[in-house]
């Protein structure tokens, strides 16, 4: 199996945008989608999410994966927890309210399921799925449509010091071929008779089978980095400041993008202090 | 020899937080489709091991990129969005064995594994503490289900995963420092 980064160039809207002005915009949203609770609010930043997952221009088909992982991890968050037990709602949702089968439900082998969903934690189900699904589409779309070997730059213009700058640009370039190692090193152990499957059903034993495919992988990759690490030195690493290989310039659109992205989070901080967006119930409910 | 401050932050930890943050991303990404049936966020890894692992090997800032950075990349590798206060909890759960690194006397000294299998647990707890309060904010779950549903399947899987393969890693890592000499 090979593991690669899902960039590819699409022309698409997105990838006009300054990826600094980007990522601003991505946080931004993040910080200001979690104050709100209403899902009047909730309804207008999914919206935004959407728009702005569509200026990427990702097919379905590239980013099903995400969405059915993104998809289970909402299943978990609102049918199990939200819905069926009821604790998934409890910080928000006011104790009591309306039952969705007052009377409970009737079983076919008799007797009555007395099931206390109420109207106001299907409501609240509702804003997690908003809220949670438009945090999904802006940060979903990240890895299709930002180019890997811009992180590191991208990150040194936002602010980051060189040297955590270049761990970013570093730990992108690493991942295809330590992903690589690993593979070699699970097929290296398969021809040895290594078998995964042959610790049963003891999870003990099952991590402890993993050493065998950890171990080699992560001592090798230190003993590389050693090498790395003295070729960087040689090179004077981080005796002056870095310069990039790749030059990053803000146009009008990038600065407008952050002029938005600044305005988004202080009128969501704005409104939060003046006390809109909690939890709201439609009148219809009550 | 000059010794070297825990917090230094020199070309060989720039390149061991970087093979860290790689690694950790690989192994979640095969591991991630292993989700804890009815916990919130919460899949089984034994790749937590490599943040507190090259915490203790490397020093507390090592430790931290490669859980923070690490688990972003493996989650965009994943496909599954951004995280902020779990990314930030991996990192600690780096952080925090990474305390540690200059005091042990070797790799393979059983005090030393028992003090980094202490701090790793103290990691894991913070670390995980912290990303499961999140939820509370960010997901509008209530204490008991933060504890529940999240706080106790992701620290005791991590824990059981760190208790079992830190020991290992720690003693494979002194073969591979007496031998080279580094």
């Amino acid at each position: 199996m090979l593991i690669s980064w899902s960039y590819r160039p699409r022309q698409s809207l997105m990838e006009r945008i300054d990826p600094r002005a980007r990522w601003v915009f991505s946080f931004s949203y993040l910080f200001s989608i979690t104050l709100f609770w209403d899902a009047r609010f909730l309804a207008a930043f999914f919206l935004l999410g959407i728009v702005w997952y569509a200026l990427g221009g990702v097919p379905w088909r590239e980013a099903r994966r995400a969405w059915m992982l993104v998809s289970f991890l909402l299943f978990t968050m609102i049918l199990v927890n939200t819905l069926l037990t009821g604790g998934g709602a409890g910080g928000v949702v006011p104790a009591g309210g309306h039952r969705v089968w007052p009377e409970g439900i009737s079983l076919p082998w008799g007797g009555v399921w007395n099931f206390g969903l109420t109207w106001e934690r299907v409501w609240f189900a509702l804003c997690q799925l908003l809220r949670i699904s438009g945090i999904s589409a802006v940060f979903i779309v990240i890895p299709f449509t930002m180019d890997p070997k811009l992180y590191g730059v991208t990150f040194r213009g936002l602010g980051l010091p060189d040297r955590f700058a270049y761990v970013v640009e570093l730990a992108f370039r690493f991942v295809p071929t330590l992903a690589r190692d690993f593979m070699i090193t699970f097929d290296a152990q398969r021809a040895r008779g290594y078998e995964i499957e042959r610790a049963g059903r003891n999870p003990l034993r099952q991590i402890a089978r993993i050493a065998p495919l950890l171990v080699p992988v992560t001592m090798n990759a230190i003993l590389t980095g050693e090498d790395v690490a003295n070729a960087m030195d040689l090179r004077a690493f981080g005796q002056r400041p870095r310069t990039w290989l790749y030059e990053l310039r803000y146009r009008r659109g990038d600065y407008g993008l952050l002029v938005f992205s600044l305005l988004l989070l202080l009128i969501s901080l704005f409104l939060r202090w003046r006390g809109y967006g909690q939890f709201w119930i439609p009148p219809w409910i009550g | 020899m000059e010794k070297k401050s825990l917090w230094s932050f020199g070309t060989r930890e720039v390149v061991y937080a970087a093979i860290g943050a790689a690694l950790y991303a690989v192994v979640s990404y095969l591991t991630n489709f292993l989700q804890i049936p009815s916990a919130g966020n919460v899949s089984f890894r034994p790749g937590v091991v490599i943040p507190i692992f090259f915490g203790v090997a490397f020093g507390p800032l090592v430790g931290f990129i490669s859980g923070f950075l690490g688990n972003i990349l493996g989650d965009l590798l994943s496909g599954y969005g951004f995280w902020f206060w779990w990314d930030l909890g991996n990192g600690l759960m780096g952080l925090i064995p990474g305390l540690i690194a200059g005091s042990l006397a070797g790799f393979r000294d059983g005090k030393s594994i028992l003090s980094a299998e202490f701090f790793a647990i103290l990691g894991i707890v913070l670390g995980m503490g912290l990303a499961s309060l999140s939820e509370m904010w960010v997901s509008g779950a209530d204490m008991a289900t933060v504890i529940g549903a999240n706080f106790i399947p992701a620290a005791v899987t991590n824990a059981v995963n760190a208790l079992i393969l830190l020991p290992i890693l720690m003693v494979a890592y002194d073969a591979v420092v007496a031998r080279s000499g580094r």
